[in-house]
């Protein structure tokens, strides 16, 4: 379930905790499993990470479940994750997201039939200061409008 | 901690520094509400129902995390105590359901409780409230997530007493969900009690599930008689039927927690295979009768066959050690009057040569203070639940524990297992004791002379001689040990030289009670195994299920099926069995239905009552023995009550019964050896009727494991059945011997 490649990834995290607070590293060891898996957790690989790092399922599940950037269904090459907290709700994310919906055919949440793009609402990435804005990948793109979105989103391959 | 005083509203009460506020209020007996703080759990902090007013301290304080120090003024009455703890329940029934009237919970409910004092009667949310998907968590417990307030007691309880965390809160914020990850639901043998613990309507008895409202029934004080702890329980009743069973608190025994065999055994005493009338056999037919008619033709056929002709050498006395110390005592006073001496409840034994007599000497909660345990031949967890809870807490506060067993079972706690197949370990303790004299330069005894210790003999001794308070554990895996005495023999010589604790786990329910009546043959009676191959013309049974009871199944069966045989059976269930060999069928009130005690590890006698009338004709076995010995005429059973019974026992000295036989080494068995384990929830009568036990994970496993060494010599593989059982080929088991747990009868336990 877990390769030896990730198992090296993971060890070096486990090192960096003290001896028997191996499950200090389940964070990065959920990002490195999902990395090799298509960018997504199964309930089995979550319980391979538990094993892993000598910990019961539900605890690594708590973990998994808590954070947005764990996967748990499959998502598309590219991750839109579009704000929608205060900032961006009040310069307007709630229509942009619904025109970002429209556009692609998805509700957040969900992938393209493609299984090119998909979209989720996130919390506060930070970036209050050119709101709206979301994320794709590891880029941010700020200040967005309609016709900003459209262009972004169809230079997407 | 230093002393201190404190003011609570006004009054001035002592406490210790660092006490958290909570404690002190309620040994005060002042009121806080509070639904995720329970006094044997870690404190989470997380409801905030609890909160108070504290002078200095600008805003309310959680009373379940704040310790107090000196001087401290809190106010949980004021204003602001008020308004927080009002606020706080409004926050916690927004998303609560509310629906009261259809919940189980309804009436025993911590939520319904405090909302009724600090709720307000008109909600101000108007949205749309969260509703969780339902969920199976297996047989026992039902789930209502959408009633569940995210106190996480049972997460706590599950990772912090059951040892194993089964539930989580999955998801963040209003999709926080509390869970299991697996499918299988929940699976520790301590679940029933998330139950117990859980404040609302979320976690409740499946069982039970729309039976009752819980102001309908009477609930009383109770002693579950599954194991040697003699759990202290509340039977809730209505009608005159068990409904459900709660834990009791008591300190010196089961704390506030019971195992789920305890909790949902009751569910067998509506099983439809009760006996319900007296029956006599004629001429192979079963005729219901009443009772003085059945125990005329009880009388009459043990006249026939064993009293009128002074043959009451003829005549066997065999009990279920599940019984009460009364109905023991009553039976073994019956037969020794009419001559009789052949008695036995020790039904499961092989070699009663090789009996083991070791002492009991450690308290439950002496147990927790030990630093050191060896635990020899047993799976605690499942054949002794909350001696195993009292052993985790020894570990989780630093103990070292190692335990000597065939397989490699699922500990909920860390220690030190040893693989040792069952004709080693006499060897590995003889190195032990070897290495122990030595270093205390005593004289070694001749049948240590051509022992060399291994380097687990080197270790185990190691440890037991740096240990300040170490206890040595023996477990029921080794009864049938061809080495039994000898092995129970050497942890008496070890204890003695490293001044450790024994306890003896090998027996079961009751059986202290029995051996406390004496209720096994003097010199020249015969025990149980003798008794099957002697030609014997009579047996009275207390409650026996030879195929399951009996090690020697066969023969016992065999015995019993005789022509001329007669037998009498005091059952509280029926069968084709039982039918087949009995010749009269007395029905016998079970657990719950008769009064009496049970004497416990601790050998404390623990008394109950009677918590509802056994059902249609059947009476309390003691009533049924006394009636019997008036019909023989004999002198000394004019009882009226079982505690006059109790008076006449509880002050005689406890039987000694050690035999002391030499130690003997030789007897090394190169064979295969199985180990055959009842399944947990498969150990006595009443709970092989429970039916939801049965559907449990745990009441599932049936299972011969083995390594693949094994499978190859036995040649077995998946899928083959060994002794009737499934294979189970896992490397977890020593080699050259077969873990048997198994849910099946056992007339097959013979062929091993």
């Amino acid at each position: 379930m877990i390769s030896d490649n990730a198992k090296k990834q993971i060890d070096h995290w486990i090192e960096k905790y003290p001896q028997g607070k191996q499950s200090s590293a389940v964070m990065e060891a959920l990002k490195i499993v999902q990395a090799e898996n298509d960018n997504q957790l199964t309930h089995d690989s979550i319980q391979a990470v538990a094993d892993y790092l000598n910990m019961p399922g539900i605890a690594a599940a708590e973990v998994a479940t808590f954070y947005e950037n764990y996967n748990h269904k499959p998502v598309g090459k590219h991750i839109i994750r579009f704000c929608h907290n205060i900032s961006c709700m009040l310069n307007g994310a709630d229509d942009l997201i619904a025109h970002l919906e429209t556009k692609l055919g998805v509700k957040t949440g969900e992938v393209t039939k493609d299984g090119l793009i998909s979209v989720k609402k996130v919390e506060c990435l930070g970036a209050c200061v050119g709101a709206p804005m979301f994320q794709i990948n590891d880029k941010y793109y700020e200040n967005l409008t309609a016709d900003k979105i459209d262009d972004i989103v169809d230079g997407l391959q | 901690m230093a002393d201190i005083k404190i003011e609570i509203d006004g009054q001035i009460v002592n406490a210790k520094a660092g006490e958290t506020l909570i404690a002190i209020t309620d040994r005060e007996g002042i009121s806080v509400p509070r639904f995720c703080y329970h006094k044997k759990l870690s404190t989470s902090a997380s409801c905030r129902m609890c909160l108070v007013d504290i002078e200095g301290v600008p805003k309310p304080q959680t009373s379940c995390s704040t310790p107090v120090s000196d001087g401290m003024k809190i106010h949980t009455q004021n204003e602001k105590a008020k308004a927080s703890q009002k606020a706080v329940m409004e926050f916690l029934l927004i998303n609560h359901p509310l629906d009261c009237p259809i919940c189980d919970q309804g009436g025993e409910c911590e939520l319904q409780d405090v909302a009724v004092e600090y709720g307000s009667d008109v909600s101000r949310f108007s949205e749309g409230k969260r509703v969780v998907a339902a969920s199976d968590i297996g047989p026992l417990i039902q789930t209502d997530m959408t009633r569940c307030i995210h106190c996480t007691r049972c997460v706590r309880f599950g990772s912090e007493i059951a040892g194993m965390m089964e539930m989580g809160g999955t998801g963040r914020g209003e999709d926080l969900k509390i869970e299991p990850f697996l499918a299988e639901g929940i699976t520790s043998e301590l679940s029933g009690n998330m139950i117990d613990v859980c404040p609302v309507g979320a976690l409740t008895s499946k069982p039970f599930r729309y039976e009752l409202r819980s102001w309908q029934m009477v609930s009383n004080e109770s002693i579950a008689r599954h194991d040697l702890t003699g759990s202290n329980v509340y039977a809730q009743t209505y009608k005159g039927q068990v409904k459900r069973i709660v834990s009791g608190d008591n300190e010196a025994v089961n704390e506030t927690w019971i195992s789920d065999r305890d909790r949902f055994s009751y569910e067998g005493l509506t099983h439809e295979n009760r006996l319900l009338t007296p029956q006599i056999k004629v001429e192979g037919q079963w005729k219901e009768v009443e009772w003085n008619v059945a125990l005329d033709f009880a009388i009459k056929g043990l006249s026939n066959t064993v009293l009128n002709n002074r043959k009451a050498h003829k005549l066997g006395g065999l009990a279920s050690s599940t019984t009460t110390t009364e109905e023991l005592y009553l039976m073994q006073k019956l037969l020794r009057e009419i001559g009789c001496e052949n008695l036995d409840h020790r039904l499961n034994v092989n070699n009663l040569d090789e009996a083991i007599h070791l002492e009991s000497n450690l308290k439950l909660q002496a147990l927790e203070q030990v630093d050191h345990a060896l635990i020899i031949g047993a799976n605690l967890r499942l054949e002794q639940p909350m001696i195993n809870h009292r052993l985790r807490k020894a570990q989780l506060s630093g103990a070292n524990i190692t335990a000597l067993n065939v397989k490699e079972f699922d500990y909920n706690y860390a220690l030190n297992h040893v693989s040792v197949a069952p004709n080693e370990i006499a060897t590995i303790l003889a190195g032990v004791l070897k290495i122990v004299l030595e270093k205390k330069s005593i004289e070694l005894p001749e049948y240590l002379s051509a022992i060399s210790p291994s380097s687990s003999s080197v270790e185990l001794a190691k440890d037991l001689l740096n240990a300040e308070r170490p206890v040595i554990l023996l477990g029921e895996h080794i009864i049938n040990n061809k080495q039994a005495a000898s092995i129970a023999q050497l942890i008496a010589e070890i204890a003695k030289q490293v001044g450790a604790n024994t306890l003896n786990l090998s027996i079961s329910a009751n059986a202290l009670g029995a051996q406390h009546v004496n209720f096994v043959p003097n010199s020249v009676g015969m025990n149980v195994n003798e008794m099957f191959k002697a030609e014997m013309r009579a047996f009275l049974l207390l409650d026996v299920y030879p195929e399951y009871d009996f090690h020697h199944a066969n023969s016992a069966i065999e015995a019993l099926s005789k022509e001329d045989v007669f037998v009498v059976s005091l059952n509280s269930f029926n069968n084709d069995l039982v039918a087949q060999y009995s010749d009269v069928l007395l029905p016998m009130a079970a657990m719950y239905e008769t009064s009496g005690s049970q004497i416990n590890i601790n050998h404390d006698i623990q008394s109950f009552t009677a918590m509802v009338k056994a059902p249609d004709e059947a009476k309390p076995a003691w009533k049924v023995l006394k009636v019997l010995a008036d019909l023989l005429e004999l002198p000394g059973f004019h009882y009226e009550n079982s505690t006059q019974i109790l008076e006449e026992f509880e002050h005689q000295p406890a039987h000694e019964h050690s035999q002391e036989t030499a130690i003997d080494l030789s007897q090394q068995s190169t064979a295969i050896e199985t180990v055959w384990m009842h399944n947990c929830y498969h150990s006595d009568a009443l709970l092989r009727h429970a039916k939801s036990l049965s559907m449990s994970t745990l009441g599932q496993v049936n299972s011969a494991s083995m390594n693949a060494n094994t499978a190859k010599e036995l040649a077995l593989s998946d899928g083959d059945e060994y002794l009737g059982v499934p294979v189970d080929i896992t490397e977890t088991v020593a080699d050259l011997c077969v873990f048997v747990n198994s849910n099946q009868a056992t007339n097959i336990r013979s062929m091993s």
